[in-house]
């Protein structure tokens, strides 16, 4: 399923990187078409739970790349424009979930799903906060509105997709590779 | 549903331009503002107006970016300038520090009588921040509008990027209107099946959760498809060199003037800042005298 070396960049990485950034780009234009009911400014983004699964996957430099290609593709679909800040965010969303990869044997197991899950929860903890924090810099905006009006809204929906998608991606991998062989 | 690039080739001076000439000037504009932290309109306005001239050059018709604007414009005023207003942080100390005529109170928590006095100051700083935002905002929105999908790996190769990663943007390009087709042939497939995607019930959880049927056969497609693409690459030797690109990049003369004008906008600001003193908050007597009288 995985080699386990975790910090390896080659082939594989620079294909599943491109995928992920793609199926990110997609499926963050789609949510703009297909809006879920959300509270506040908690938007949810059912491409989070992806770029957290590609990480798992395929380890951290794959979630980077997916994270800061995908968002840039999704930002340019949708016509938002190109928010450097948000895009390494995102990047490092995907880095840090990725590093579940080497503590993953078993994409079925509870014990598993649990710790990519709790990554992925890292992941966004990290990669949202980065976000937000340097708005302060770019934006000239206070430390309440980057914790309260950005990190916090982004956090939350991120999690709720993330918790409830991750394990149904995870199993449906396992059956995909156990098919394939490899 | 069909996914579309925002990018139509138009005949202007925007287009002409080579993309790395366009990322670097944007970069120069928000470093500019930024690693300085400039807060005086008399530098702020100037570079808007710059940012909007090159705005207007790319000649976008607004149904384009209708939304995009609308978007920002709600976010600008309404969640960055409002929280201005009311708390004045974010910018420099000085907004809050210095003595300024209060306008008026927003009473906030009016049970524990506590009462947020707005003053000229604060004003200020707000219209500052918006205008300093959407400066920078300007200059990036109309870069999926006007910058060819095709160039983004090549540019990012040219900017000094690795290989690896610039053609991980180049092939991300390439999947994508695959991964969107796919993507609308299993919502298809699975509306012909009974799924109502435009009414799905119960509570948040199971809504989120009812997406999977539309995600998982294009991700778990696309993982196979990622490994025959592995074999193809692999087959033809990728990474055991340096490669070259098909699309090459030349700099013209108009890009050493834009390449010229976004190094001197962030000189200029540095040294105004650090070496004069110049551009940091202050706020305007006419500004102050026209609200207070």
């Amino acid at each position: 399923m995985n080699d386990k070396s975790t910090w390896e960049f080659g082939t594989r990485q620079v294909v599943y990187g491109a995928i992920g950034a793609a199926l990110y780009g997609v499926f963050s234009w789609a949510t703009n078409i297909f809006p879920l009911p959300a509270a506040g400014n908690v938007t949810f983004r059912p491409a989070v739970a992806v770029l957290i699964f590609f990480g798992a996957a395929y380890g951290p430099w794959v979630g980077l790349l997916a994270g800061l290609i995908g968002n840039t593709l999704g930002d340019a679909l949708s016509g938002w424009g190109f928010y450097w800040n948000w895009s390494l965010g995102n990047g490092l969303m995907g880095m840090v979930a990725g590093l579940a990869m080497a503590a993953i044997n078993d994409f079925r197991a509870r014990g598993d799903i649990v710790k990519a899950v709790g990554w992925g929860i890292a992941g966004i903890v990290v990669g949202m906060l980065f976000a937000s924090l340097t708005e302060m810099f770019v934006g000239g905006i206070d430390f309440n509105t980057a914790l309260f009006g950005y990190f916090t809204p982004a956090f939350l929906g991120n999690t709720v997709v993330t918790v409830i998608l991750l394990p149904i991606l995870m199993i449906a991998f396992a059956a995909v590779a156990s098919r394939r062989g490899r | 549903m069909l996914v579309t690039w925002k990018y139509r080739p138009r005949n202007t001076f925007i287009q002409r331009l080579d993309p790395r000439t366009r990322l670097i000037f944007l970069f120069s504009v928000i470093f500019a503002l930024t690693i300085p932290e400039i807060w005086d309109f008399r530098i702020i306005l100037p570079l808007f107006a710059v940012s909007l001239t090159l705005y207007l050059m790319a000649r976008i018709e607004w149904k384009d970016v209708r939304r995009a604007w609308l978007f920002i414009i709600v976010f600008v005023v309404f969640i960055v300038g409002i929280n201005g207003v009311l708390s004045g942080r974010g910018g420099p100390s000085s907004v809050t520090n210095i003595e300024s005529p209060i306008l008026f109170y927003v009473p906030l928590l009016r049970e524990l009588g506590w009462k947020v006095p707005i003053t000229v100051s604060k004003v200020w700083f707000a219209l500052n921040q918006i205008v300093r935002m959407l400066t920078m905002a300007i200059l990036a929105i109309p870069i999926p509008y006007t910058m060819d999908p095709n160039i983004y790996g090549t540019a990012f190769k040219r900017m000094g990027a690795s290989d690896n990663f610039s053609f991980t943007m180049d092939l991300a390009f390439r999947f994508l209107p695959t991964f969107a087709r796919d993507f609308t042939i299993t919502v298809d497939a699975q509306r012909a099946r009974g799924y109502e995607m435009e009414a799905l019930k119960g509570g948040l959880a199971e809504r989120i959760r009812r997406l999977a049927p539309l995600i998982i056969p294009v991700v778990m497609q696309s993982t196979v498809t990622g490994e025959e693409v592995i074999d193809a690459m692999d087959l033809r030797a990728f990474g055991t060199n340096k490669r070259t690109w098909i699309k090459q990049l030349h700099y013209a003369p108009r890009d050493y003037f834009i390449l010229g004008l976004g190094a001197a906008i962030f000189i200029a600001c540095c040294v105004l800042k650090w070496g004069f003193g110049i551009g940091g908050f202050f706020v305007p007597d006419f500004f102050t005298n026209w609200l207070v009288g």
